[in-house]
C-alpha cells in the first residue's frame, strides 16, 4: 500500500525574467518503510520535489497525499500540523537550533507537539542513544562535529514519530567516516521503527545503502531501481 | 495525529518559545548589552525628568495651596466679578461652617486698595487683612518672612510713641518704598462709608516673594486695623479654606456647597452681592491647574520620544538578529512551527530585552532620582529671587519628588514601546518562506 503519491506534480518558478519548469508531471508512489534515494545531478529537481512532499513549496499542478492526506489541499496551519504530526525533516546542514543543546533540540518537536516531559525526555534520550550521542546529549551544537549534529538532527526527526522522513543530501557535507555513522543511523532507524525515509543525495554511498533509488533528470524521473532486489533475484 | 497532549501543552510551548528567547537574547552578548545600554539610558532619562517635574509641580501645588491661597475660597459673586467692597459674607457664616464642618480650617480675609506712603514715595497697595489667630491653621503666609516679625497687633515702639497697627508689606514694595521693619508707612484708602480712610502703621516685616502681586503691591494687616481703617464692621471678603486631606477636595467643595445653601436658605444674601461661591485651588488658579496638565503632557510626549529613539536600537538589532538567523527559523517551520509561535518568539526577545533594561534602569534611576529629591539642583547663582513664570514662584533650589508609580509607568513606557517596535522584525520572521531561506 502507497504511503506517499504524487500524481502529476508540476513546478514552475520565475527566475528574473525567465520561467525555469523544474518539475515536469511527476508521478510517483512510495511504500510504507521504503528506504528510497532521490539522486541526480545538481539542478534536477530532487530539492523542490522535496520541498513539495513536506508542504514546504507549493507544486504549480498536481496532487501529493500522503495515505489519505491531500497536502495541497490544506490552509497553511494545517500544512504546520501535518510537519509536526506526520513528517520528519533532515537537511543538509545547520538543522539544529544553536542555543539549545542535542537533548533540548531533540525535545522541540515533541514540545511543540504537545508531548509530556515524562515522554519527551524519555524518547529524546532513547533516540539519542540509538544514534550513539546520548553521552554528549547536554552539548550544544557548536560543541559537536557535523557528523553528530546530522544524527542528532535524525534522532529529533524520529523522536516525533513521524510516517516520512525527508532528508535533503544529509551527508553532503561530511567526510566518510561520518556519512557511513549516520548513513548506519538512518538505515538501522528506519528498518527497527518501520518508519519510510526519502533522501535525496548525489553521494555514492548514500545510493549504495538505498533499497530504491529514482533518478531524476530536467524534473522528471529518468528511472526508478531496486538495486537489492534485482540483486537478490 | 494521534499523539496524546497534555492540557499543559500551551503553557510548555509558551515557556519554550521563552527560553529560546532568552538563550537568543546572549547569542551576541556585546550586541545585546548596548541594545539594552541604550534603553537604560533612555529610562533614567525618562525617571530623572519625571522625579524634577513631579518635584517641581509639588513646589507649584504647595504654593498655590499652602502659601496663600488654600485648598478651597469661599466669595460673594460680586466679589469674584467686581472686588465689590460691599460684597461680603456674613460674620457668622465663619462660627456656622467651623460648627458644622470641624474637619475644615476656615481663615476670614478682607481686601482693599490704597495708596502707601513713605517717607520718600508713593505707591499703589493692595491691603489683605488676616485673622493672625486662624491664618496660621490654612496657610504659610505669616511664616514667610525675610526679615522682621509676624506680629500684626498694636506696637507701641513707633517715632511718635503712639500705638500704630502693624503691618507686613511684599518684597518689592518694601525695596521700591523703601521701607524695612520698624519704618512707617501711611495707607490713604476710600472707607466703605465713603469717607477718606487713612492711618499710620509700623512695618513689622518683609515677606519673602510669595506671589507677584502680592510682591509688589501687598500690604498684610489685622482684621481689627483693617475694620478701623476701612469703617467696615462686620463681614468678610474671602473665606480661605485647608483641609487635612486633599484627596477629599471634592466632596468636602459639595459639602461645603451644601453647608452654604443651608446658610442661605435661613439667613438669606442681599441680591446686589449675589450668592456665595465655593471654588477650589484648581480654579482659583487655572494657570497653575494647566501647567501641571501640560508638565503631565509634556513628560508623556518626552518619555515616547526618548524611549522611542532608544528603541529605534532595538529594533535595529532585532532586525539584524532575525535577518541572521533566516535558515534557523526556515528550519522550525519545516519541523512544524506555527508563524504565530515564531511571532511570538521574536517579540519574546524584545520583551526579554526590554525587561532587563527596565530593570538595569530603575535600579540606577532610582538612586539618581533619590539624590535629587534629597540635594536638588541649585539654580540660585541664575536665578533672580522670586524668580516666577506665569505667576508662579519658583525656589532657587530644584528638587526631585520620587514617586514609585512614576517609576513603574516608565518602565511600562519602555516595555510597550520595545513590544511595538518589536513588530516589524516579528512580522519580517513570520512572512519567511521555508523553500526560499532553506535553500
Amino acid at each position: 500500500m502507497a504511503l506517499l503519491t504524487l500524481e502529476g506534480i508540476s513546478k514552475r518558478y520565475r527566475q528574473g525574467e525567465v520561467e525555469v519548469q523544474a518539475l515536469h508531471a511527476i508521478d510517483l508512489t512510495v511504500a510504507e518503510g521504503e528506504f528510497a534515494a532521490l539522486v541526480g545531478p545538481s539542478g534536477s529537481g530532487k530539492t523542490t520535489l522535496l520541498n513539495i512532499i513536506g508542504g514546504l513549496d507549493a507544486p504549480s499542478s498536481g496532487q501529493v497525499r500522503l495515505d489519505a492526506t491531500e497536502l495541497t489541499a490544506l490552509s497553511e496551519a494545517a500544512l504546520s500540523d501535518f510537519r509536526l504530526f506526520q513528517l520528519g525533516f533532515v537537511f543538509q546542514a545547520y538543522n539544529l537550533v544553536p542555543v539549545l543543546s542535542a537533548l533540548e533540540n531533540v525535545e522541540l518537536v515533541m514540545v511543540l507537539q504537545g508531548r509530556s516531559d515524562h515522554e519527551r525526555r524519555a524518547r529524546a534520550e532513547h533516540y539519542l542513544e540509538l544514534v550513539g550521542l546520548k553521552a554528549l546529549m547536554h552539548r550544544r551544537p557548536a560543541a559537536l562535529s557535523g557528523g553528530q549534529q546530522q544524527r542528532v538532527a535524525v534522532a529529533r526527526a524520529l523522536a516525533a514519530g513521524p510516517r516520512l522522513v525527508l532528508a535533503d543530501e544529509p551527508t553532503a557535507n561530511l567526510d566518510s567516516e561520518n556519512a557511513e555513522a549516520l548513513l548506519d543511523s538512518m538505515y538501522h532507524l528506519a528498518r527497527e521503527e518501520r518508519i519510510t525515509f526519502l533522501f535525496s543525495t548525489h553521494d555514492p554511498r548514500v545510493m549504495a545503502r538505498a533499497e530504491r533509488i529514482i533518478t531524476l533528470r530536467d524534473g522528471q524521473i529518468v528511472s526508478d531501481q531496486r538495486p537489492h532486489a534485482a540483486a537478490t533475484a | 495525529m494521534s499523539i496524546p497532549t497534555t492540557a499543559a501543552a500551551p503553557l510548555q510551548r509558551l515557556a519554550l518559545l521563552l527560553f529560546i528567547a532568552w538563550r537568543n537574547l546572549w547569542r551576541n552578548p556585546a550586541r545585546s548589552a548596548l541594545t539594552i545600554s541604550a534603553l537604560v539610558g533612555g529610562l533614567i532619562v525618562v525617571i530623572l525628568y519625571a522625579s524634577l517635574l513631579e518635584g517641581m509641580m509639588r513646589q507649584m501645588v504647595r504654593y498655590a495651596t499652602e502659601v496663600t491661597t488654600g485648598h478651597l475660597q469661599i466669595h460673594r459673586q460680586a466679589y469674584i466679578d467686581d472686588r465689590d467692597l460691599y460684597a461680603t459674607l456674613p460674620s457668622d457664616y465663619l462660627a456656622h461652617i467651623e460648627h458644622d464642618l470641624p474637619t475644615l480650617h476656615v481663615a476670614p480675609r478682607l481686601y482693599a486698595a490704597a495708596l502707601a506712603s513713605s517717607a520718600t514715595t508713593s505707591v499703589g497697595a493692595l491691603i489683605e487683612a488676616v485673622d493672625p489667630v486662624r491664618e496660621p491653621a490654612v496657610t504659610t503666609m505669616l511664616s514667610h518672612l525675610r526679615r522682621g516679625e509676624a506680629s500684626l497687633g498694636l506696637s507701641a515702639s513707633t517715632s511718635s510713641a503712639a500705638s500704630r497697627y502693624n503691618v507686613i508689606v511684599g518684597a518689592q514694595l518694601a525695596k521700591n518704598m523703601g521701607v524695612a521693619p520698624g519704618d512707617e508707612l501711611v495707607l490713604v484708602t476710600q472707607a466703605a462709608d465713603g469717607s477718606i480712610g487713612n492711618d499710620l502703621y509700623r512695618v513689622a516685616a518683609v515677606l519673602k516673594p510669595l506671589e507677584p502681586n502680592f510682591d509688589r503691591m501687598g500690604v498684610l494687616m489685622s482684621i481689627e486695623a483693617y475694620r478701623q481703617l476701612m469703617s467696615l464692621e462686620s463681614g468678610f471678603h474671602e473665606l480661605a479654606i485647608k483641609l487635612d486631606d486633599i484627596g477629599t477636595l471634592a466632596t468636602d467643595q459639595q459639602q461645603l456647597v451644601d453647608e452654604l445653601a443651608a446658610l442661605q436658605r435661613q439667613q438669606p444674601l442681599d441680591t446686589l452681592g449675589g450668592e456665595a461661591v465655593v471654588r477650589n485651588w484648581q480654579q482659583l488658579t487655572p494657570a497653575v491647574a494647566d501647567m501641571l496638565q501640560l508638565s503631565r503632557s509634556m513628560l508623556i510626549i518626552l518619555g515616547f520620544i526618548v524611549v522611542g529613539l532608544a528603541s529605534l536600537g532595538m529594533l535595529n538589532t532585532m532586525l539584524m538578529a532575525v535577518h541572521e538567523r533566516s535558515h534557523e527559523f526556515g528550519i522550525l517551520l519545516a519541523i512544524g512551527m506555527k508563524r504565530r509561535w515564531l511571532l511570538l518568539m521574536v517579540m519574546w526577545e524584545s520583551l526579554l530585552l526590554a525587561l532587563v533594561a527596565a530593570l538595569l534602569g530603575s535600579l540606577l534611576g532610582l538612586p539618581l532620582a533619590h539624590y535629587l529629591a534629597t540635594h536638588g539642583i541649585d539654580f540660585s547663582a541664575s536665578m533672580p529671587d522670586g524668580y516666577d513664570w506665569g505667576g508662579i514662584v519658583f525656589e532657587p533650589v530644584m528638587r526631585g519628588y520620587l514617586e514609585p508609580s512614576q517609576v513603574v509607568q516608565a518602565c511600562v513606557l519602555t516595555l510597550l514601546v520595545s513590544l511595538l517596535a518589536s513588530l516589524l522584525p516579528a512580522w519580517h520572521t513570520a512572512r519567511l518562506k521555508p523553500a526560499e531561506v532553506l535553500r
